[in-house]
C-alpha cells in the first residue's frame, strides 16, 4: 500500500496563481522521497499542503490509503522538522519533545520515557533541561528531528532541514538522517533545493520546477537520464554541459559535430542512440556531457568506440582539489572537464581531451526533453 | 562614531570636548529646572515664595502644601484635595489598561499567525485610529455614554479607553508577533495544539518584553489624559489631571502655588516612577507606537 | 507565496470542529472590529452629519448644510485658533527638531554620562501636559517666576510677562511643549545616528573629509527618514493639543492663545453650539489627514520600491 499518494493536486492562490500544477507522487511505506528544485519551484507548498498546514485547490492527498486532503494537521499523523527547526523558545528541550505527546493526551510516565527513548538515540540526553535559546545550530536540529521522532508519525516531512547550518556540519547532519531512516524504516518526504543532499538521501526524487514535477525516479535514474534539458542541469555539480551540435550521416552512422575554438572539427559517433535520432538528422541537438565524462587521455580507454579525442585550448583552469576543472570551448559554448590535477596544463595552452560518450544524452533543441 | 587617536588628542580636542560637555549639561539644568522648581516651592510658605525667588531654597521647610494638596485644596466647588481624584485615575487606568493590552495580544496574534481574507485592511483601519484626532469623536461618545447610562462614571472611561487605546496595544502586539517566524505555530499545529493552546502555550510565554512595553504605554497615556476626563468625567468620577487643572486654575480666592506644585507632582509621580523604573521599555513604547504607525 | 495561512482545512470532508476552528480567529478579533467601525468610522460620520446641522445645547437633526463651516470661517476666533496653530505648530516643530538633532550629535560623541543625561532629557515626556503646563505657569508668573529670579540676579529691569501679553502668551505654550516633546525627538534621532553604517562614515574619514563635514554631509542627510516620522509625530501632538493650553493659559488671555482643540471644546461643551464644535472637528481630521495620506502615502511607494 501507498504510504502517501499525491493525486492530481492543485493549488491556486488567490485567483491567478498557480503554484501547483496537477502534481502525482506516489510512495511505499519506507521509502525516502525528496522534493528537489530551485525556489519557488512549489516544493514548499506541495510540503504544506501534504502537512494539512495549506488547503489544495484540487485533487486529493492519500497517507495510508486515506484521504486526508480535508483533515486538519493535528489528524494526519505526520511529524515536521522546520527549516528554523521552530522549537518552542518558552520550554525546554524536554517539554518541546513532550509537547506533542501532551496535546494528544498520552500519560505524563509514558511521555518522559518516550523522551528518554528518543534522546538517547540522538544523543542529547545531557541537553533535556536546556533552553533552545542554550543549544548551538546542530543541537537544535538534533531537538527538531526528536520531537518530530517522539510521536511516532506516519510519514516525517523535512522542510530543508540542513540549510542552516554550515557545511561540515550539513555533512553529518546527512549522514546521520540517513543513518536514522535505514534503521528506524520510516517514510519521509524531505524537501531541499540541494541537489547533492537529494542525491545523497533519497530513494525517489521528485524534481520540480514552476509548480510541474519535471521527472518523478530513483537518484540514478534522474542522473543518467534526466527527463529535461532542466533536469539535466538543476542535478549534478558542476552542471552538465550543454552543447549544441549538428547531428550528420558519416560512413552510414550518426555523429554528432562539434568544432573548437581554433577550427579543429571532431564527430562524435552516437552508437546504439543513433536509432532514436534519425529523425534529427541534417538538425541541430543539444548534447548533453557530464564534466565528468570529458577527462584527460586515458590508455585503457581511448580505444573504446564510444570515446572521442578532442585537442582543445584550455581557457579557465579551477583547481578544486581531487581534481580539475577546466573550461574548453566547443560550437561556441563553454565546456567544463574534469580532469586529474597532474595532467592538467596552464590556462592557454591546448590539450588532448577524452569525450566519453557512453552516458552522453541528447535533448531537443526546441522542447528540451531527451530524445 | 567619532574615530580619534589617543596620539592625536591635542589641545583643540580637550576645548572640543568641554564645549560639548558644557552644553550637555546646560540642556540637563534646562530639562531639570522646572522639576526642580516644582520641588523646591512646594516646600515653601506663601510667604517664602513671595519673599524668594524660583530657585531660592526654603527658609523654613514646611510638608503643609502637600497635606493641603492631598486632603483640602478646593478643586471646585470641592475642597478636598486631589487624594480621591488620585484613586479614581487608579481606577479608570487599571481595568483600561488589562483590558486593552489583552485585547492588543489576541488581536495582534490573529493578525500575524492566523491571517485571513481582510486582514490587512482591517489592521490598516484600525492603524488609522491611532492618528485621528479625539476631537472627532467626542460628541458622538458623549451622546453613547448617556445612552449606556455610563455618562460621568469612570467605568465609562475606562471604556473609552479602551475603545482608543486596543487601536495602539494591537499595533504593539502585531509589530512584535510579526517577527515571531509562523514555522513556530504550524509546529504547535501538527502537535496537535489549536487556536488559544497555541497563544496560551507558545506566544504568550515569550511576550514578556512587549507585554511590559504595551502595559507601560497605556499606564502612561491613561494616567495622563486630559480630554477624555474633562468630558466624560465630573464630579466625583474626574481623574486627577482634570482636578489638578480645576485647582491651578480656579480663579477663586488667592493662588497658592506651593499647593499647586505639590498637586502637580503628585499627579505627575505615578508615571515618573513608571518612567524611572522602566525607562528602557518607555522609550521602546514610544518609539513603537510612533515610528513604525 | 503566503506561508502565513496555516490551516484552511474544513473542505469537504471537515467537520463542524473544524469549522469552528476555521472561524475562531475571525470572532476573536470581531468585538475590536465592532468597536472600531462604531467608535471610529461611525463616530467620524455622526460627527460630519452633526457638522451640518444646527445642533446647539443638544444633537438635532434638522440640517442646514455648510452653514456652519460658513460661521466657522467667519468667525474671528476660529481664524485665531487656525493661526495659533499654525504659529505654534511651525516653531514647536522646528524647534524640537532642531534641538533634538543637535542634542543627539552632541549625546552621540563617547559620552560617559550617557545613559543619565539621556534620562534627564526624556523625563518629561513621561508627565501629563497638565502638569507641564501647571509647572510652566508657575515659572512664567510675572511676578514671582522667573522675572524675579533674573532680577534678583541683579538684572533690575529685566521683564518677562509674555503669559499674561495676548500678542506673547502663545509663545509660552512653545516653551513649554519644546521641554516636554524635545528629548523624545533627540531620542529618536539618536536611535538613527546609533542606526547608521560606522563603515561609510571610515570611508568618509578615509577621503578626508572633517567631521563637522562628515555629520553635515552624510550624517544629517541619511537621517531623512528620521525627520519625517518626527515631523508627523510633532504635527500630530500640535494638532491635538489641548491640555497643556488648558492648563498653561486657559485659551487666554482673552482667546488669544486657542487652538482649533480648545475652539472645539469651548463651542461644543461649555458654549453649547454643538454643529460648530462638530465642524471644527471635522476640520481638524482634515487637517491630520493632509499631513498623514502624504506621508502613507510616500511610506508605502518607498517599501515597495525597497
Amino acid at each position: 500500500m501507498a504510504a502517501l499518494e499525491i493525486d492530481n493536486v492543485r493549488k491556486v492562490f488567490g485567483s491567478k496563481t498557480e503554484v501547483l500544477k496537477g502534481i502525482n507522487i506516489s510512495i511505499e511505506n519506507g521509502e525516502f522521497l525528496i522534493l528537489v528544485g530551485p525556489s519557488g519551484c512549489g516544493k514548499s507548498t506541495l510540503m504544506n499542503s501534504i502537512a494539512g498546514l495549506e488547503d489544495i485547490t484540487d485533487g486529493r492527498i492519500l497517507i495510508g490509503g486515506k484521504d486526508v486532503s480535508g483533515s486538519s494537521p493535528k489528524d494526519r499523523d505526520i511529524a515536521m522538522v522546520f527549516q528554523s527547526y521552530a522549537l518552542y523558545p518558552s520550554m525546554n528541550v524536554r517539554d518541546n519533545i513532550a509537547f506533542g505527546l501532551e496535546m494528544r493526551k498520552v500519560p505524563k510516565e509514558d511521555r518522559l520515557k518516550e523522551v528518554d527513548r528518543v534522546a538517547k538515540m540522538l544523543q542529547i540526553e545531557h541537553l533535556l533541561d536546556r533552553k533552545p535559546s542554550q543549544l548551538s545550530g546542530g543541537q537544535r536540529q538534533r531537538v527538531a528531528m526528536g520531537r518530530a521522532l517522539a510521536r511516532k508519525p506516519k510519514i516525517y516531512l523535512f522542510d530543508e532541514p540542513l540549510s542552516n547550518l554550515d557545511a561540515k556540519l550539513r555533512v553529518e547532519m546527512r549522514t546521520e538522517i540517513k543513518k536514522l531512516h535505514q534503521n528506524l524504516g520510516t517514510t519521509i518526504v524531505y524537501v531541499t533545493h540541494d541537489q547533492i543532499e537529494a542525491m545523497t538521501l533519497a530513494d525517489r526524487i521528485a524534481v520540480m520546477k514552476d509548480g510541474i514535477v519535471q521527472q518523478f525516479g530513483t537518484p540514478q535514474e534522474i542522473y543518467d537520464e534526466p527527463a529535461n534539458i532542466f533536469v539535466a542541469g538543476f542535478m549534478g555539480s558542476p552542471a552538465m554541459n550543454f552543447i549544441p551540435a549538428p547531428i550528420q550521416k558519416e560512413q552510414d552512422q550518426l555523429v554528432a559535430k562539434v568544432t573548437t575554438a581554433d577550427g579543429r572539427t571532431y564527430s562524435l559517433p552516437l552508437g546504439q542512440r543513433g536509432a532514436a535520432l534519425k529523425d534529427y538528422e541534417g538538425r541541430q541537438v543539444i548534447l548533453g556531457v557530464r564534466p565528468e565524462r570529458i577527462s584527460e587521455v586515458n590508455i585503457t580507454e581511448v580505444e573504446r568506440e564510444d570515446v572521442v579525442v578532442v585537442r582543445a585550448k584550455t581557457e579557465i583552469v579551477e583547481p578544486t582539489g581531487p581534481d580539475t576543472l577546466i573550461h574548453i570551448d566547443l560550437n561556441g559554448v563553454e565546456v567544463g572537464c574534469r580532469v586529474a590535477p597532474d595532467s592538467a596544463v596552464k590556462a592557454g595552452e591546448e590539450m588532448d581531451f577524452m569525450v566519453d560518450l557512453s552516458k552522453a544524452v541528447f535533448f531537443d533543441s526546441e522542447t528540451e526533453a531527451r530524445i | 562614531m567619532v574615530n580619534t587617536h589617543m596620539a592625536q588628542r591635542s589641545w583643540g580636542f580637550w576645548i572640543n570636548r568641554g564645549i560639548i560637555h558644557a552644553l550637555l549639561i546646560a540642556a540637563a539644568l534646562f530639562y531639570l529646572l522646572p522639576l526642580v522648581v516644582m520641588l523646591l516651592t512646594s516646600f515653601k510658605t506663601m510667604g517664602d515664595i513671595r519673599a524668594g525667588n524660583l530657585i531660592s531654597l526654603p527658609a523654613e521647610f514646611v510638608i503643609e502644601p502637600w497635606i493641603k494638596a492631598w486632603s483640602s485644596a478646593c478643586t471646585g466647588v470641592k475642597c478636598e484635595g486631589v487624594g480621591s481624584y488620585f484613586f479614581n485615575s487608579v481606577q479608570i487606568v487599571v481595568p483600561a489598561v488589562l483590558i486593552s493590552t489583552a485585547v492588543g495580544a489576541i488581536n495582534g496574534y490573529v493578525l500575524t499567525k492566523w491571517r485571513f481574507r481582510g486582514s490587512e485592511l482591517f489592521f490598516g483601519l484600525l492603524l488609522f485610529g491611532c492618528f485621528i484626532p479625539f476631537q472627532v469623536v467626542l460628541l458622538p461618545m458623549a451622546q453613547t455614554l448617556g445612552w449606556l447610562g455610563l455618562a460621568n462614571t469612570t467605568a465609562g472611561l475606562v471604556l473609552v479607553h479602551v475603545a482608543y487605546g486596543v487601536a495602539f496595544t494591537t499595533l504593539f502586539f502585531r509589530n512584535f508577533y510579526v517577527n515571531i517566524p509562523s514555522e513556530l505555530v504550524k509546529a504547535a499545529q501538527l502537535d496537535g495544539a489549536g487556536f488559544f493552546r497555541i497563544f496560551w502555550r507558545i506566544l504568550l510565554p515569550i511576550s514578556g518584553p512587549i507585554i511590559v512595553v504595551t502595559i507601560i504605554w497605556q499606564t502612561t497615556q491613561i494616567w495622563n489624559d486630559f480630554l477624555f476626563g474633562v468630558v466624560y468625567g465630573s464630579g466625583d468620577t474626574q481623574p486627577i489631571t482634570v482636578a489638578l487643572n480645576n485647582l491651578v486654575n480656579t480663579s477663586t480666592g488667592i493662588k497658592e502655588y506651593n499647593v499647586h506644585m505639590a498637586a502637580a507632582i503628585i499627579a505627575g509621580l505615578p508615571t515618573l516612577l513608571v518612567y524611572v523604573l522602566a525607562g528602557k521599555y518607555f522609550v521602546r513604547g514610544l518609539t513603537a507606537g510612533s515610528v513604525k504607525g | 507565496m503566503s506561508a502565513e495561512e496555516p490551516l484552511q482545512a474544513a473542505k469537504q470532508s471537515g467537520g463542524l470542529l473544524q469549522r469552528m476552528e476555521h472561524w475562531i480567529p475571525k470572532m476573536v478579533v470581531a468585538p475590536t472590529f465592532i468597536m472600531m467601525l462604531v467608535f471610529i468610522y461611525g463616530y467620524i460620520i455622526w460627527t460630519g452629519v452633526l457638522s451640518a446641522t444646527n445642533s446647539r445645547f443638544l444633537p438635532s437633526y434638522s440640517f442646514v448644510g455648510g452653514l456652519q463651516y460658513e460661521k466657522l470661517f467667519d468667525n474671528p476666533r476660529w481664524e485665531t485658533a487656525y493661526t495659533n496653530l499654525g504659529l505654534f505648530g511651525g516653531l514647536f516643530i522646528l524647534i524640537c527638531l532642531i534641538i533634538g538633532v543637535m542634542m543627539a550629535i552632541l549625546l552621540d560623541q563617547k559620552i560617559r554620562r550617557e545613559g543619565v543625561l539621556r534620562t534627564i532629557y526624556l523625563y518629561p515626556m513621561a508627565l501629563s501636559f497638565i502638569v507641564t503646563g501647571t509647572a510652566w505657569k508657575w515659572m512664567l508668573n510675572p511676578g514671582l517666576g522667573l522675572e524675579k529670579l533674573v532680577r534678583d540676579m541683579g538684572f533690575e529691569n529685566f521683564s518677562f510677562d509674555w503669559i499674561v501679553d495676548p500678542d506673547m502668551a502663545i509663545y509660552t505654550l512653545v516653551i513649554a511643549a519644546v521641554w516636554q516633546s524635545s528629548g523624545f525627538v533627540m531620542a529618536m534621532f539618536l536611535a538613527g545616528l546609533r542606526g547608521i553604517d560606522n563603515s561609510i562614515i571610515q570611508a568618509a574619514q578615509m577621503d578626508g573629509a572633517s567631521m563637522p563635514r562628515i555629520y553635515w554631509r552624510i550624517i544629517v542627510p541619511s537621517l531623512r527618514p528620521v525627520f519625517f516620522s518626527a515631523f508627523i509625530i510633532l504635527s500630530h501632538i500640535a494638532i491635538k493639543s489641548f491640555d497643556l493650553v488648558m492648563a498653561m493659559t486657559g485659551g487666554g488671555p482673552g482667546y488669544a492663545t486657542d487652538l482649533p482643540a480648545t475652539f472645539m471644546y469651548a463651542h461644543s461643551f461649555t458654549r453649547s453650539s454643538i454643529g460648530l464644535g462638530a465642524a471644527s472637528a471635522m476640520l481638524m481630521l482634515g487637517g491630520v489627514l493632509a499631513i498623514l495620506i502624504p506621508y502613507l502615502y510616500s511610506e508605502l511607494r518607498g517599501t515597495r520600491n525597497g
